[in-house]
């Protein structure tokens, strides 16, 4: 946890975590001139919808690429504007300026937990460009609008303010627009920058999204005003604690409180019988002051904490998974599928960690056939891009055996997965792909299932449109044919015959098709195109 | 027997069109047309023990135009008897091939997912020849009736006169050759015959062989080839000698299962044509030769003796099972075929000497009657 890590990144290594970060930024996904475009608007992105979406706010964002040289290498200039709540005036230095600022220690879902992304790109225009970040910000109850040019000071971890202006509100704006300016290759970096801007518009379909580089601009709107439910901030579950959160959470303590109280009070799920039988069961007295315990008290505790399986599951109200209608929404509206089925499941848990599942088919319409299902995999509303062959979701979606479902390849089959939770597990450093853990597969396998049994019902449904037609068809094809011959033979007009042999199959389709309407229109329409 | 007269040219026409008003009739009602037509398959073939003939059963099978897997047949059957009917009203005498490029063409359309396709009416002489059978057996007119030609294959030869077109044909100076049996000997007017016996050998170069040392002329007899399975005018042919002047017929065939269904068909009718047995059968027919019990009766020589394949040893089983084989001795020659497992071609009986078969086979077993009915 932030406080006790930047204390153990000076204990142990003797660097400020701007230096150590510094010195790590492929982890931070700034690897490459391409990737680092990529993960620069990712950041900035991800804090716009933070800052509006959390807060009730419809989001606006609008996101603007341009390119220059300068002796010789390409820059590239990010700007990223939102709507949202804004941040306070004098916080803004912190909040950009100094890694590891301002962390809580609640756990609530949301896109960038310590902002700590944000800085790395602000690292990475600092040591590639020499160039300070921009930010122009108002929250709603002020009236002025402020700007800041800032840099961090990677020794001392604190941030330089090169340039601050202040000026009058002259409308009710709010928000936050940041630039950035970093050593960059967009060419390369363009593919996946407007697949992730896609990407995200499927899973905000309540934002309007905005974005224009020099060779792409794309605009989505907003096709729905209503935003998924707020998660509410909640205590952490004795299955998902470690050591360093446990010092820290003790140390943070006002008061010396007893073992009984620090668990009622500091963790989810646990109430005055539920401490006193885990005390019972783990040999710990439950008056002792939590203060009093030392290293050792408290790697038994941790680890009794664990293996008690007698804690109330987590809850998923920290939570805010999108819902069914809205994951559609978005799919609709991106993927444009001839039909869409999402499922959302209760909330589960890891390790003390909730987490939920939801997951969409989508078929035919826009959708290109292909050998194997297309996947969008989502974590807490973000998109992830790479690695998708280490993820856990490509593995689920690649054991189904679709043909159970009426999906024979290539078929126009795109499977959407979202997991959100307040600590996702990753594979890897780079954040880019979920990793197998027991709980999750077993989740997501039975949404995709659930989803799936849906899109065979479709599919069968389909398919008996299909049979229809081609039943038509057929009969089309032939019924000159046979006009022609019987003319020929009985010397009656060819037309005369043909108009009678329409009209008796329109009747017999109409049979044929059990009065179901919705067939017959459907067959009409498409065989008009 | 009673002969069967053959429809006039006008009453045929008049029959394929009556079958077409009746469709037309239909769809003018506004009722889903359809096509009612005897069954051709085993299952709908009867054995006729007192006519001694396989005949048609009464299955008839409909065939809807809006049916999904019968509107393409239906469709082809139309176009069939609107190709001979035309024939038939300009005097015109298609065979089956011409028939079949005749009503070839290709239908454009749009399938389902409103991409060009193209089709062809048929692709396959086996497709236009089908629907000439459905039609054959729904008006109850043959196709030679229908002045539909094949390519007739039978030979014939010996001391028989026949006229056609206004031309007498001696078949008895025809040389080192032979008269090509017509595709519809219904025309031919037999003018005279003066023979004991027909002998129908089922190959072509046994016929060639007899031909040539004049079997025929020595034995007083007529000699006809079908070139392994016979064709219909073959069939028709011999039907006719032995009707209209009752001569007895001797079939000679390889000694294997497939010879004896060439008996078969000859003497009883096949299963795919059994509505043209009453026509084409000529129940009198005797089997007389090479049997099972040749193999050792004439010490066929080991080196001419074949063992039986699966399929020869499968398509005898079959045979022991049809009940126009049920006889006393066929049962005997099919069980002893099947126990032996052994075959030999006609040829084999040369293994005695290349006149063996003409001077000394086939006189002893026609004066001794040795035959299988």
């Amino acid at each position: 946890m932030p406080i006790t890590d930047e204390a153990l990144l000076r204990e142990y290594k003797g660097l400020s975590p701007a230096e150590f970060f510094y010195r790590n930024k492929e982890i931070a996904g700034f690897s490459n001139p391409t990737r680092a475009v990529y993960q620069t608007i990712r950041e900035l992105v991800e804090n716009a919808l933070d800052a509006t979406e959390l807060y009730r706010i419809l989001p606006d964002i609008k996101i603007l690429v341009n390119t220059y040289e300068n002796n010789g290498t390409e820059l590239v200039e990010i700007t990223v504007e939102d709507n949202g709540i804004g941040i306070p005036r004098h916080e803004v230095p912190n909040v950009f300026g100094r890694v590891f600022y301002g962390s809580k220690y609640k756990l609530r879902q949301s896109r960038g937990v310590f902002g700590l992304g944000v800085k790395m790109a602000v690292l990475y225009a600092q040591i590639t460009t020499g160039k300070p970040i921009f930010v122009r910000s108002s929250t709603p109850y002020s009236c002025s609008i402020y700007e800041y040019e800032i840099l961090i000071d990677i020794t001392s971890n604190r941030p330089i303010v090169l340039n601050h202006k202040v000026y009058r509100k002259e409308k009710r704006w709010h928000g936050t627009v940041v630039r950035l300016t970093i050593q960059g290759n967009w060419p390369s970096a363009r593919r996946r920058v407007e697949e992730y801007i896609r990407r995200t518009a499927m899973i905000t379909p309540y934002a309007n999204i905005y974005f224009k580089a020099p060779d792409l601009e794309i605009s989505f709107k907003r096709v729905t005003r209503k935003l998924p439910a707020l998660p509410s901030e909640s205590k952490p579950h004795p299955h998902g604690v470690d050591l360093e959160m446990l010092k820290a959470m003790i140390s943070s303590l006002k008061e010396d409180l007893t073992l009984k109280e620090f668990l009622m009070t500091n963790f989810d799920s646990i109430g005055e019988t539920t401490a006193e039988a885990f005390c019972k069961w783990a040999g710990f007295s439950p008056s002792i002051k939590v203060k009093k315990l030392d290293l050792n008290d408290l790697t038994l505790l941790m680890s009794k904490m664990k293996e008690y399986d007698k804690w109330r599951r987590p809850r998923g109200k920290a939570l805010s998974p999108l819902g069914s209608d809205l994951l559609k929404k978005g799919i609709e509206e991106t993927l444009k599928p001839e039909f869409v089925t999402a499922v959302t499941r209760k909330p589960s848990s890891y390790a003390g960690n909730p987490f939920i599942v939801e997951v969409a088919l989508a078929w035919g319409g826009n959708i290109p056939a292909v050998e194997k299902p297309l996947l969008f995999r989502f974590a807490n509303k973000i998109p992830l891009l790479y690695d998708e062959g280490a993820d856990v979701c490509r593995k689920i979606v690649d054991s189904i055996d679709w043909s159970y479902y009426k999906v024979k390849f290539p078929a126009p089959l795109a499977v959407v997965v979202h997991v959100c939770s307040t600590k996702l597990p990753f594979k890897g450093v780079g954040k880019e792909a979920i990793a197998d853990v027991e709980e999750i597969e077993k989740e997501i396998e039975n949404a995709i299932k659930e989803a799936a049994r849906r899109l065979r019902s479709h599919i069968i449904k389909i398919e008996k449109i299909y049979e229809l037609q081609k039943k038509k068809v057929t009969f089309e094809k032939y019924i000159p044919e046979v006009a022609r011959a019987l003319s020929e033979i009985c010397r009656v007009e060819e037309e005369y015959i043909k108009e009678k042999l329409i009209a008796i199959m329109e009747k017999v389709l109409m049979k044929s098709s059990k009065g179901r309407e919705e067939v017959i229109v459907y067959a009409k329409d498409t065989s008009s195109k | 027997m009673p002969k069967i007269p053959a429809p006039s040219d006008e009453e045929v026409l008049e029959r394929l069109e009556k079958l077409a008003q009746k469709i037309l009739k239909m769809v003018e009602k506004g009722n889903p047309p359809y096509l009612e037509i005897p069954v051709r398959t085993l299952s709908n073939t009867i054995w006729d023990e007192e006519k001694k003939i396989l005949r048609l059963g009464p299955q008839k099978a409909i065939r809807e135009f809006f049916d999904l897997k019968e509107s393409k047949k239906f469709m082809q059957t139309l176009l069939m008897l609107s190709l001979i009917v035309k024939a038939r009203r300009e005097n015109d005498y298609p065979t089956i091939r011409d028939l079949y490029y005749m009503g070839k063409h290709t239908i454009a359309y749009r399938d389902h997912l409103g991409r060009k396709c193209t089709e062809e009416t048929w692709y396959d002489q086996r497709e236009s020849n089908s629907v000439i059978q459905d039609i054959e057996v729904s008006t109850g007119l043959l196709r030679e009736h229908m002045g539909i030609m094949h390519d007739a294959k039978g030979k014939i030869v010996g001391n028989i006169v026949v006229r056609s077109k206004g031309y007498l044909i001696d078949c008895s100076k025809m040389g080192s050759g032979a008269y090509a049996i017509p595709p519809n000997p219904d025309r031919l007017e037999i003018v005279k015959v003066e023979a004991d016996y027909v002998l129908c050998v089922e190959k072509d170069a046994i016929f060639e062989r007899l031909n040539e040392e004049e079997y025929w002329r020595r034995e007083n007899c007529i000699l006809v080839t079908g070139k392994g399975q016979p064709d219909r005018s073959t069939r028709r042919m011999i039907r006719r000698l032995w009707e209209e002047f009752g001569l007895p017929v001797y079939i000679l065939t390889d000694c294997d299962s497939y010879g004896f269904y060439i008996y078969s068909v000859y003497r009883s009718g096949s299963i795919s044509l059994s509505y043209e047995s009453e026509r084409l059968a000529t129940p009198g027919a005797k089997f007389i030769g090479v049997t099972v019990t040749d193999i050792e009766e004439y010490k066929i020589p080991k080196n001419y003796i074949i063992a039986a394949t699966e399929r020869d040893l499968k398509r005898a089983q079959e045979l022991l099972n049809y009940p126009w084989f049920k006889s006393e001795k066929w049962q005997r020659e099919l069980k002893l075929f099947l126990k032996k497992k052994q075959k030999i071609e006609i040829e084999a009986l040369s293994g005695h000497g290349f006149k063996f078969l003409s001077h000394v086979y086939l006189p002893e077993k026609i004066s001794k009657k040795k035959w299988i009915e």
